[in-house]
């Protein structure tokens, strides 16, 4: 009896006692310096990358990163808070403190050639305002839906191709001409521009609908079809400044030009064999979106484009760049992709 | 210490009679292993999914796969069953007491008995099988290891509650089945003294049970063992035997397999499979050849299915083929001799022969364990110190990195090791045809055959 009594006392310090001690020294050690805990799976993109790629935090709050691989090496990189681990090796969990003392949004990435997808490794950990009122504030104004969801634009409908297409480049710059013209003797009359000088009315209108609106306004029976594609391309342009678009091109070129190519036709050699372009539609196209197609580009309102940039996927592994842009960029993002077909 | 010929009794050895008498070394053995064994798979359900970095890979495919085939199997045969913590539970239940033995020796089971037609090492063999299809991902992946541990405890659970005594490892257990072929070749043997003695005992003990211990439960009536294959050592017969005629000896290695033995197509198969398995296993994990791995990793796609299906025709067609031809091939050039074989069946014939790959199979797994063993043990230090992957340091060696042990010797061990096989093997084939009445000539295919084998495995060691 004393002998079983002996075993059974060592067989549960082996089945209970040694998993509980194990645990226990796990949160011991983790909660050993008051510090909360964020432990952040960095793993191949198309493995789910970043696990969680979101991160939210309080100015001014110091918290423990703790990036684990369980596949190859990765690095994390948060260029503003001046982390850059540059190895992470699978099983070797690498930990970081930071305390972000501004509010704003810290993008931190992976900058190891881990898979053919890594450029697609990619996060941000959102600070927020330490102040609860100011806090409050930012979070209804994150929170506020984006605009192809306040209009109900299903991002994945198929849409129709337009009915008119301009056959030549429009050009923004001609356009400007022929909206400023008007005032002399014998000239057309000054052609007909409202609503496109709206920005926000403009966002929710395709240039192919704003083609057929401008063309069908008598004010411009006198006017070419390519002269009307100028002024669409003026009004679409016009409040875009050079910088905005050259801040618009270098981020194209680093985060989108891999797949959708330089010249925006989509045949960037990453956005070959793209995760889940075996399960897209057949009847779309196979592969990241051409930009330098007219039928699809101009049936798209800015709003749309806005929202496929903002949300990213389309089944194609495109990051959420919602998350990694602030809204202006994301603005300058879609003004960038007209200038594919319309010249500024 | 008694001696006979060619053997000595170890277990007279006072303090070694001791240690076997007494429950408790071994009991906290297999303890002790039971704690390595929940560490494994808490390693495996918790701990990184880096296999390279998890308690659950390394310590069982690296450093429990090296002492098992390079030191316990040759060296001590099936030492390794006795200490196994996968029936233990099962065991535990069945005796309902923990260590101290019941009246009598009594189990408490469902009482069926296992069906007569598997009462072989078949389903061990296909369940091997099972085991090598799938083995790139159960080796690599700590979750799929800790799942599939966790299968064998709970089978041989449900089996020890249903079936009497330890039927899960004498005919289901993958491991079981090859540690107990290779057992054959190894220096120790527990054995009677004296047979007669057996057969005027009335009570056998060492199998019906005793207050002193269990029945044997590996089924087996030591008074008639003559082969390692199906004994556990679990040394109950030693604690039962009333008449002291149980033995530890020290004996002359691989004799079972020069003595004439009872042996089934299912042993013979189980040599074919483990000498197939060495080929297949050096080329998928050794071999330079991508495509071959990606497939034997990929389970249940178009690529696997195609590795898979060559995987079972080499196992169980091409490679047992090629034995039988080798065999007849004998059988007719004993014929032209103008000798007839003794063993005219060529049933017979062809698992006589197939003692042979037991040396040359074992050979085989020892040199490809080398292989990796060497170039991956330095693993197992980090591991210690971090065994889940989780950034712990309990001994200062996790930052150690991968070192591999002695790259450069790997090849000057591997050779001289599967010439040994080879020539035991050798030296089996042709005592086996010269029992049966047959010259070396009726020798010669078989011996062939173990030849290019060696042949083809040392050209995957040192490609």
């Amino acid at each position: 009896m004393k002998h079983n009594l002996f075993a059974l006392i060592v067989l549960l310090l082996l089945l209970v006692g040694l998993p509980a001690a194990i645990f226990a020294y796990r949160t011991a050690r983790d909660t050993a310096d008051g510090l909360r805990v964020i432990e952040i799976q960095a793993q191949a993109p198309e493995a789910g990358g970043f696990i969680p790629d979101r991160l939210e935090l309080t100015a001014g709050e110091t918290v423990k990163l703790r990036v684990v691989s369980p596949d190859v090496v990765h690095s994390f990189f948060i260029p503003e808070l001046g982390v850059n681990i540059d190895e992470v090796y699978p099983g070797k969990p690498v930990e970081v403190t930071i305390t972000p003392q501004e509010p704003g949004r810290y993008a931190f990435a992976c900058t190891r050639w881990c898979s053919v997808d890594h450029w697609r490794m990619r996060g941000v950990i959102e600070v927020l305002p330490a102040d609860a009122a100011t806090q409050s504030t930012q979070s209804a104004e994150t929170s506020k839906k984006p605009l192809f969801e306040q209009l109900g634009i299903d991002l994945d409908a198929m849409r129709h191709a337009p009915t008119a297409l301009p056959a030549a480049t429009p050009s923004a710059a001609r356009g400007a001409a022929l909206a400023r013209r008007g005032t002399e003797p014998g000239a057309p009359a000054s052609p007909a521009r409202p609503p496109f000088e709206d920005v926000q009315a403009r966002k929710r209108v395709s240039p192919a609908d704003a083609f057929l609106e401008l063309r069908a306004a008598p004010e411009n029976a006198g006017l070419s079809d390519d002269q009307v594609w100028d002024l669409v391309a003026w009004a679409w342009l016009q409040d875009v400044s050079p910088e905005t678009l050259a801040q618009a091109q270098t981020l194209y070129s680093r985060d989108c030009a891999a797949c959708h190519g330089e010249t925006g036709q989509g045949d960037g050699v990453a956005g070959e064999n793209l995760p889940g372009l075996a399960k897209m539609d057949p009847a779309m196209r196979r592969g990241p979106a051409d930009f330098t197609d007219a039928g699809q580009m101009l049936s798209a309102p800015d709003a749309l484009l806005h929202g496929k940039i903002l949300r990213g996927g389309m089944g194609t592994g495109m990051p959420e760049f919602g998350s990694l842009y602030t809204d202006a960029e994301l603005w300058a993002m879609v003004s960038y992709l007209r200038t594919f077909l319309f010249t500024k | 210490m008694a001696q006979t010929s060619r053997r000595y009794a170890i277990s007279d050895i006072p303090l070694v009679k001791r240690v076997l008498k007494s429950r408790w070394p071994q009991w906290l053995a297999v303890a002790l292993m039971l704690g390595f064994f929940v560490l494994a798979i808490l390693a495996g359900l918790f701990g990184t999914p880096a296999g390279n970095r998890n308690f659950g890979i390394v310590f069982v495919w690296i450093v429990w796969w090296a002492l098992l085939m390079l030191l316990l199997v040759p060296v001590a045969g099936r030492l390794w069953c006795g200490v196994c913590p996968i029936p233990a539970p099962g065991e535990w239940l069945q005796r309902r007491t923990l260590i101290a033995p019941g009246k009598g020796g009594k189990l408490h089971t469902l009482g069926l008995k296992w069906p007569k037609r598997w009462r072989n090492i078949w389903l061990q063999n296909l369940g091997f099988l099972g085991v090598a299809l799938f083995s790139t991902v159960i080796l690599t992946t700590p979750l799929v290891t800790a799942l599939v541990l966790l299968g064998f405890v709970l089978i041989a659970l449900v089996t020890s509650v249903l079936f009497e005594r330890r039927t899960f490892c004498r005919y289901l257990c993958p491991v079981g089945g090859f540690i107990g072929l290779y057992s054959q070749v190894a220096p120790l043997e527990l054995r009677v003294r004296d047979p007669e003695v057996c057969v005027g005992h009335r009570d056998k003990t060492c199998y019906t049970g005793s207050d002193d211990g269990y029945g044997c439960p590996w089924l087996v009536f030591p008074g008639k063992l003559t082969s390692n294959t199906y004994c556990g050592l679990c040394t109950e017969c030693l604690k039962t035997c009333t008449l002291d005629n149980v033995a530890l000896y020290v004996r002359q290695p691989g004799k079972d397999l020069v003595t004439p033995q009872r042996r089934g197509v299912d042993e013979a198969f189980k040599g074919l499979i483990m000498l197939a398995c060495a080929f297949v296993y050096s080329a998928v994990l050794l071999g330079p050849w991508g495509a071959l791995k990606d497939a034997a990793r990929a389970p249940f796609t178009l690529p696997w299915l195609a590795y898979a299906a060559v995987f079972l025709a080499l196992n169980l067609i091409v490679v047992p083929g090629l034995f039988v031809l080798a065999v007849r091939a004998g059988a007719w050039l004993a014929r032209r001799g103008g000798r007839t074989m003794a063993a005219s069946d060529h049933k017979h014939a062809f698992v006589e022969y197939a003692a042979a790959l037991v040396p040359l199979g074992l050979a085989a797994w020892i040199a490809f364990s080398l292989s990796f063993v060497l170039i991956n043990f330095s693993y197992a230090w980090p591991t210690l110190s971090d065994p889940f992957g989780w950034g712990w340091n309990l001994f200062g060696a996790t930052g150690l990195g991968w070192t591999p042990y002695l790259p450069g010797l790997t090849a000057y061990l591997q050779i001289p090791v599967m010439l040994v096989g080879l020539a035991a093997a050798v030296g089996v084939v042709l005592k086996t045809a010269h029992r049966h009445g047959c010259g070396t000539l009726a020798a010669t295919p078989v011996v062939a055959f173990c030849s290019a084998a060696t042949v083809g495995l040392l050209a995957l060691f040192l490609a």
